[in-house]
């Protein structure tokens, strides 16, 4: 990690300020995007500065917190996949379920969200963030929320289950994020039926390889001759590996440690042994790819695949056939426990 | 019997004119829900003057200049502001003949404003309709229909692949290269943006209406009802239609991933518009054939164009003109020595490249005639004019308000205010 500025580690210094974490980060970020682990370890310690500079202006305002807690980024920062720019996805749970705990924790929510914001996490469009109490609650009222989404089965409530369950804490207590997991995970032993739920809501993919093998590239605006890395590239790898994972209660957040964990199951072993590389290979890429262009948040979702020399061209198409047939043999799993 | 005969005829050919006017409403609506809600007033009521325009200029000198006496290698010339008079000999009303072939004049000419969509100024439309309708339709139609020189080689077309649907998309590619593309359409990085229709359903109900009215505009084109033949010429065209339909379904969905909507509607236009010149002349299996390659060949022309940055709004250039050529050459290939009335049988049925070459030469000239006087004539008239084109500011607020001074949607476009001023 490169050289902090002195004031950071200089307890009460004024200048520690949001500002200057985002200019370390812009200066420092080079130097760590050699591999996805390595930006994902430097995201998290930029992440982790901003929380310091937020608690302590709470301090300064509201005083110190008022019981124990747990503050998790969700999305790609929950599975350690961050991009070169991402934004911001984040909740906090909490000991004590008290009206005026929840002031506290919402407050500092906001400063979080803020101070992430110009520290160069956009906000998240979806308000996936602290500063919303949907996703700032104590632990009581967390089951609850859980319960209710597990219960409702609506579009809504599935696409914030399937958001929470990336869950990964970064500041305070990490049972916390788990006891709640294994709410999740002991309603779905108990009603297999939901993984087919989840199931349905993860089945509509943007394919990107078509009949005649081709790429299947945007063929209208402004990025034509693209295609869209995030939809038809990562999701189907993210969502179906994060559903065998709900399935087979594996705790990991990360796509790569849940593989992981699942290979390490009689049943998977031989099943899913291909597609830890195959996943490796789409972060490297995607890496790859924007270090040349990172000028805004929309561009990194596209890759033009024109400028991909031949070799790799061939490779991308293998990696996206593969999350369909990861999305095929998903579908013939979950359908295949539901027969039985 | 004769008299039964000249008075079921007669009637045929009213009913064929019927539906080949109704096809105007067909495509009012193809062309409005295929662009914006802003010049959909526009749009729909345009093509009720110019089909009132076309119809006083066919009545004037179009149909004299077609099918009028003492002709030369050009044109006929007499029959002006036809009077309603029998000919002679005609097994049918010449007035019921007369209206039919106006109807096809009117279509020819609503094809070619397909190219003027959302960009011309209303006056371009009031002049070129003139223009087109004395310079341009009637001079292809007297070569192939009036016993002119291309009806002297035996060039097939028999209900206008080439003499309808080609000569108004030449016309429509002459005034979509003058006009330039519509703002927004192309990109600085050479990319191309989707300017997308304000109602699918208006389109497929567009194309459903252009089907049915084909019914008279191929059926009819018998002109007679001797032995039933009508009903031959309707099934080819009916499966022609469905061939090009699915077609395009499949081509879109294999390239692009998924089956397009506005690539079906087209591959059952293409489909319609290619059977229109063989079908009488070609087998069924042929007719099946033919409506599918249109079906594909208009998925790949609309690609064609968008890359030559060509704006072609209501794809005119890819369902008349592409379809129109290929449906002009397949005569050749496939027209039977029993169903080839006029012409030779094509090269798959013993025709050699005779035919062929007889279709190939009479859709070229056809088309570069109209293209080229189609476009001569646009240009002058862009200098007289002074432009073809709306300002840049009356094409952002839509053509509704610039051109007319009134909405087609109004409840889309008024400001609150002068919604609370109606409701109270």
């Amino acid at each position: 990690m490169g050289a902090f500025p002195q004031c950071f580690y200089h307890m009460g210094c004024e200048e520690m300020s949001y500002t200057t974490i985002k200019k370390w980060r812009d200066t420092e970020l080079e130097k760590h995007d050699a591999s996805s682990q390595a930006l994902n370890v430097f995201h998290d310690s930029v992440m982790k500065k901003v929380f310091e500079t937020a608690l302590k202006k709470q301090k300064a305002l509201h005083g110190p917190p008022p019981c124990l807690y747990s503050w998790f980024v969700m999305g790609s920062a929950g599975r350690f996949e961050q991009a070169i720019i991402s934004d911001q996805d984040h909740g906090l749970v909490y000991e004590e379920d008290s009206e005026s705990a929840a002031q506290y924790f919402i407050r500092l929510g906001k400063e979080l969200a803020d101070g992430l914001n110009e520290a160069g996490y956009p906000f998240c469009d979806g308000n996936v963030m602290s500063s919303n109490p949907v996703w700032c609650k104590s632990k009581s009222k967390w089951n609850e929320q859980l319960s209710k989404w597990l219960k409702e089965e609506s579009f809504e409530s599935i696409r914030f289950l399937l958001i929470f369950y990336d869950a990964r804490v970064l500041v305070g207590e990490e049972e916390y994020i788990f006891e709640l997991k294994q709410h999740v995970h002991d309603y779905t032993n108990q009603n297999p039926h939901f993984l087919e739920r989840l199931l349905e809501n993860t089945q509509h993919v943007k394919k990107a390889v078509g009949f005649f093998h081709q790429f299947l590239t945007e063929t209208h605006g402004s990025y034509a001759g693209s295609i869209d890395l995030k939809q038809s590239g990562f999701f189907p790898y993210v969502n179906n590996i994060r559903l065998l994972a709900l399935k087979e209660s594996v705790n990991a957040t990360s796509t790569l440690s849940r593989i992981e964990e699942l290979t390490k199951l009689p049943n998977y072993q031989r099943d899913l042994s291909w597609c830890k590389g195959e996943f490796e290979k789409l972060l490297h890429y995607r890496l790859q790819y924007h270090k040349k262009m990172t000028e805004n948040y929309d561009d990194i979702h596209y890759l033009d695949v024109k400028e991909l020399p031949k070799d790799e061209k061939k490779d991308m198409k293998q990696i996206l056939l593969n999350g369909q047939r990861l999305q095929d043999y998903t579908q013939a799993v979950i359908q295949g426990m539901m027969r039985k | 019997m004769k008299e039964i005969m000249f008075s079921l005829n007669s009637v045929w050919l009213v009913l064929g004119a019927l539906l080949v006017i109704l096809m105007q409403g067909g495509f009012i609506l193809l062309e409005a829900g295929s662009t914006r809600m802003k010049n959909a007033g526009h749009i729909a009521g345009k093509t009720v003057f110019t089909f009132g325009l076309a119809s006083i200029v066919f009545w004037a000198v179009g149909y004299g200049f077609i099918f009028g006496g003492n002709s030369n290698f050009f044109i006929g010339l007499s029959d002006f502001f036809y009077s309603g008079d029998q000919a002679d000999g005609m097994p049918y009303s010449t007035a019921a003949f007369f209206l039919f072939q106006l109807a096809f004049a009117g279509i020819s000419l609503t094809i070619a404003f397909g190219g003027f969509a959302e960009r011309a100024k209303l006056s371009a439309y009031l002049v070129f309709a003139i223009l087109f309708s004395v310079l341009v339709y009637p001079v292809v139609a007297h070569w192939i229909w009036g016993g002119g020189w291309l009806a002297e080689h035996g060039k097939q077309d028999f209900a206008g692949s080439t003499v309808v649907h080609l000569t108004g998309a030449m016309a429509a590619f002459a005034a979509t290269i003058l006009l330039k593309p519509r703002i927004g359409k192309f990109n600085k990085n050479g990319t191309t943006n989707n300017i997308f229709g304000h109602n699918q359903v208006y389109t497929a109900l567009g194309v459903i209406v252009l089907w049915v009215g084909w019914f008279g505009f191929n059926g009819g084109s018998t002109f007679v009802v001797d032995d039933g033949f009508f009903g031959f010429v309707a099934l080819n065209t009916n499966i022609a239609a469905g061939a090009g339909a699915i077609a395009a379904l499949i081509i879109s969905w294999m390239v692009l991933g998924k089956s397009d909507i506005p690539t079906i509607l087209n591959g059952a236009l293409a489909g319609l518009v290619a059977i229109t010149a063989s079908c009488a002349f070609v087998e069924t299996w042929a007719a099946v054939l033919i409506g599918f390659v249109a079906g594909i060949l208009v998925f790949y022309s609309v690609k064609f164009f968008d890359k030559l940055k060509v704006d072609d709004p209501i794809y005119a250039l890819s369902v008349h003109g592409a379809a129109g050529v290929w449906g002009t050459l397949s005569t050749g290939l496939f027209a039977t020595p029993e169903l080839a009335a006029v012409g030779k049988p094509g090269l798959f049925y013993g025709g050699g490249f005779s035919q062929l070459g007889v279709q190939a030469m009479g859709v070229s000239v056809s088309a570069l005639y109209a293209f080229a006087v189609s476009f001569i004539l646009l240009y002058a008239m862009k200098k007289v004019m002074k432009g073809l084109r709306v300002s840049e500011e009356e094409e952002i607020i839509g053509l509704d308000v610039s051109e007319h001074g009134n909405y087609g949607y109004p409840e889309a476009f008024i400001t609150n205010e002068e919604k609370n001023r109606i409701a109270n």
